[in-house]
């Protein structure tokens, strides 16, 4: 079920009035459940591609209850391998090409973030850290919720528990911020995605087809183009979608978490991600990078060594991070090049800190012009690292032959500077705009203006959506 | 059931809020839009070459949104085809040697035989049974209109299977998708009334392509729209006779002509002579080198004898090989278009062929003149 077809809106309609039907948290459960089911279903054809599905979770159940009813480390651990063991075998990664897999098709969307939800329950209920016994309702709302069963928002369970219980209350104010909201989102994914969508297939077509394209400077202003635009679209897509979501949870009382802060602003690689699919990333750090850095500083004794921890430590969380997003060969090189541009960023701030000391080095990072070079750094790196998830493994590498090395770093620094004068320009320009439109947004606040600047937007989407082809898809759910 | 009757009408309110203010904006933008850009009626025969100049811009969306001149209980020449037809058969050039009946031109580039089907049936739709009587469909063939509806319309830009008609029919919701197809969801009678109230849609489109075409051009790496006289001047060199060969054996998936192509031709062919229709099958020539080396042409060529040699004894139907002496190399623009200057030559043979049709049966103008006296329904 595509998140812009006329079927989803119909499902959130319907999960929306009918939670407002079953105020009760039971009854509440039982609408969410549904609509989780209808959702889900929605992506097979016949129920036997269910199956591999409903067994994962009911196998993840049995596991969660048998820790919470016997915590210890060891049967975590026993149990964080089987669901992971269980999560590569069903994801039918390229690597186990030669592992038979189960003879007919199912369905694979939402696993990953079913993963990741079950281990932050196996390890809070190992730590003792879960409220109460886990019942089966509870259990597959959460892990299968249908606002975020494709690509999150990953929520706590404890949150989640929290707020399902707590009562559901409504106001003008809230209700008109939750549909704001949500068209904020359809903005994000039919305007702003699809057309960037536009731009960028059009170009790769270019510099992936088998048209020359003529001089080697061309092929690296089309590719810095392609990069850029196919890092827009993503970025437009994946918190359309998030916006979506959040806007249809306040009006069912679940208020998932946000997911994205102004990512391009981040002045480095690593400030990026923790403003970049937000919950993903805490969810690296607290059961991937935080357990890895203190298994390695218990066991590193020398001092000098252990500053250079972190950039070890940061390499191996980006790599499976970056590996987690697909199931072929090219996800380990986006892997690597995550964890390159995560521990060369952190060696850059250690060996920055010792060569000018703090002061100096503090001051350096809050010069306006470097600041915005290392925005646009940011972008471009990030930007190419997404080749990745345009391009198979022979395209990369016809890619590479087409560009060279020296294109790519061409490329990446046409970015960086284009990006950050840009980025520099739109915020003075943000910065001289706003005391002028101060008022404007009084005056907009009552009843009539701001539902009919709602309306005009609403419009703006039915009439920009008319003039694509077919509906942006929503990438993420691919990961 | 605990029903929260507070929480439903805040929401339902804010619905209905937000249901008004879209509603009343849109009817202002209607009411702008009708007065700064009047709706254009088709007062001549319709002209899918002329599509860039009209509220519709794209040939398929001309297509299907101006059809409904096509009522009418007159004679009338359709053709059908893709761009070699738009191209080739100029309507104003047929119209000019054949007074007595109406001229339309509805080629839809890079068109197979699914989509000509489609063209009829939207053009069928909007007729009385008695106007479809006074149809005369002309369709220009060869074998680039026979390749797999799976190679054809599988692009990243549309779902599966969607021809650039089925595109406009899901567009502005006058259909939906059904399981097996596009399902009507607008009766075709109202199709004026639907035209007229997505003409915001339409000249909003219109503003935004003449903003972008410059940006447009660049993004697609095409060359610039060329002049007829540099169009005659064109002389093509081997690399690029070998590019389009290249870009032909792309375009049919490099796989063999669709025998269900042919089939949805022997089809159409019958629907329109069952509904008291007349077919003119132009076989359209190639440039000498291009029949010569595609593999697709040679292929191509037994079939369509085979096709012709069941139809020769068909009343309604004739067939017609374009082959005079328009097939030589410094005719053609490219590897299909032929040049501007001998589109009065193809004209003519086309006259030939309609007149042959005509004195052949005798029954089209005189059931034309018996019926013309009756009121369409």
């Amino acid at each position: 079920m595509a998140f812009t077809s006329l079927n989803f809106l119909v499902l959130i309609a319907l999960l929306v009035v009918l939670t407002q039907c079953f105020v009760t948290p039971l009854g509440r459960s039982i609408v969410l459940c549904l609509a989780s089911a209808a959702f889900i279903a929605s992506y097979v054809s016949t129920p036997v591609q269910l199956i591999p599905l409903a067994a994962f979770l009911l196998f993840c159940y049995g596991l969660v209850r048998s820790v919470q009813a016997r915590p210890s480390r060891r049967s975590l651990a026993l149990s964080i391998a089987l669901v992971v063991a269980s999560f590569i075998y069903l994801k039918k990664f390229s690597f186990l090409d030669g592992v038979g897999t189960l003879p007919f098709p199912y369905l694979v969307i939402g696993l990953s973030y079913i993963l990741f939800r079950v281990i932050h329950i196996l390890v809070d209920a190992c730590q003792g850290g879960l409220p109460a016994k886990i019942g089966p309702l509870s259990f597959f709302n959460y892990t299968s919720n249908v606002l975020s069963f494709v690509s999150g928002p990953i929520q706590r369970f404890q949150d989640f528990a929290e707020r399902s219980t707590a009562q559901l209350v409504l106001d003008e104010d809230k209700v008109f911020a939750a549909f704001s909201r949500v068209i904020t989102g359809f903005i994000k994914l039919a305007i702003v995605s699809a057309i960037a969508d536009y731009f960028f297939a059009s170009l790769s077509a270019r510099l992936l087809g088998t048209v020359s394209i003529g001089s080697w400077a061309s092929a690296v202003a089309l590719y810095a183009f392609a990069a850029s635009a196919y890092t827009v679209y993503l970025y437009y897509n994946f918190s359309g979608y998030m916006d979506i979501v959040i806007g249809v949870s306040w009006l069912i009382g679940l208020d998932l978490p946000e997911n994205f802060n102004r990512p391009f602003s981040s002045r480095n690689f690593l400030e990026f991600w923790s403003r970049w699919h937000m919950t993903l990333s805490d969810w690296f750090k607290l059961y991937v990078f935080n357990p890895l850095l203190k298994a390695m500083t218990m066991r590193v004794e020398s001092p000098a060594l252990q500053t250079y921890l972190g950039v070890i430590a940061f390499f191996v969380t980006f790599l499976i991070m970056g590996m987690w997003h697909g199931t072929t060969s090219v996800f380990l090189v986006y892997g690597l090049l995550l964890g390159a541009g995560a521990s060369a960023n952190k060696l850059w701030q250690i060996s920055m800190t010792r060569r000018l000391g703090k002061q100096r080095y503090k001051a350096l990072a809050a010069n306006a012009l470097h600041a915005w070079l290392c925005t646009g750094l940011t972008f471009a790196y990030f930007a190419l690292a997404l080749t990745c998830f345009w391009t198979d493994m022979p395209q990369l590498l016809s890619l590479i032959h087409l560009l060279g090395v020296g294109g790519f770093v061409a490329a990446l620094l046409a970015m960086a500077v284009v990006v950050g004068v840009t980025l520099m320009g739109t915020h003075a320009a943000a910065s001289w705009l706003a005391p002028r439109v101060e008022g404007w947004g009084k005056a907009t606040s009552g009843l009539i203006a701001r539902n009919l600047l709602m309306g005009t937007r609403v419009l703006a989407i039915a009439v920009v959506a008319s003039f694509f082809h077919k509906a942006p898809e929503f990438v993420y759910r691919a990961f | 059931m605990i029903m929260s009757n507070a929480n439903m009408r805040t929401v339902f309110k804010q619905f209905g809020l937000l249901l008004i203010s879209v509603a009343g904006l849109y009817a202002i933008v209607l009411a702008v839009t009708l007065m700064l850009v009047p709706r254009q009626e088709v007062t001549n025969g319709l002209d899918t070459a002329q599509a860039a100049n009209t509220l519709y811009f794209t040939e398929p969306k001309y297509v299907f949104l101006a059809r409904s001149a096509l009522n009418t209980p007159s004679d009338k020449i359709i053709m059908l085809g893709a761009s070699n037809v738009v191209v080739g058969f100029k309507q104003a050039q047929v119209q000019k040697m054949v007074p007595s009946a109406q001229v339309h031109n509805l080629g839809v580039g890079g068109s197979n035989m699914t989509q000509i089907r489609e063209v009829i049936d939207l053009v069928q739709e909007v007729q009385s049974p008695q106007a479809r009587q006074h149809n005369t469909f002309v369709i220009g063939i060869w074998y680039g209109l026979f390749a797999d509806d799976a190679v054809r319309w599988n692009t990243p830009d549309r779902h599966a299977g969607d021809t650039d008609i089925d595109i406009e029919r899901y567009r502005y919701g006058f259909f939906r998708r059904g399981a097996s197809g596009p399902v009507e969801v607008l009766p075709a009678r109202y199709l004026d009334t639907g035209t007229t109230l997505i003409h915001p849609y339409l000249v909003i489109d219109g503003w935004t392509r003449d903003m972008t075409s410059v940006l447009r051009q660049h993004l697609s790496g095409k060359t610039k729209v060329i002049t007829d006289a540099q169009r005659n001047a064109v002389v093509l060199t081997e690399d690029e006779k070998q590019r389009y060969l290249d870009f032909w054996a792309d375009y049919m998936g490099h796989r063999p002509l669709s025998e269900q192509q042919f089939a949805v031709l022997r089809d159409l062919v019958s629907t329109i002579v069952a509904n008291g229709g007349h077919v003119i099958l132009v076989d359209l020539p190639l440039p000498a080198w291009h029949a010569q080396r595609s593999s697709y042409s040679a292929q191509y060529q037994q079939h369509k004898q085979q096709l012709f040699a069941e139809l020769a004894h068909e009343p309604n139907v004739r067939t017609v090989e374009m082959r005079s002496n328009e097939s030589s190399d410094e005719n053609f623009s490219d590897e299909v278009h032929p040049k501007p200057r001998v589109t009065q030559a193809w004209a003519q043979e086309l006259v030939s062929a309609l007149n042959a049709q005509h004195s052949n049966t005798q029954t089209l103008t005189q059931d034309t003149l018996q019926q013309s006296a009756k009121p369409v329904e």
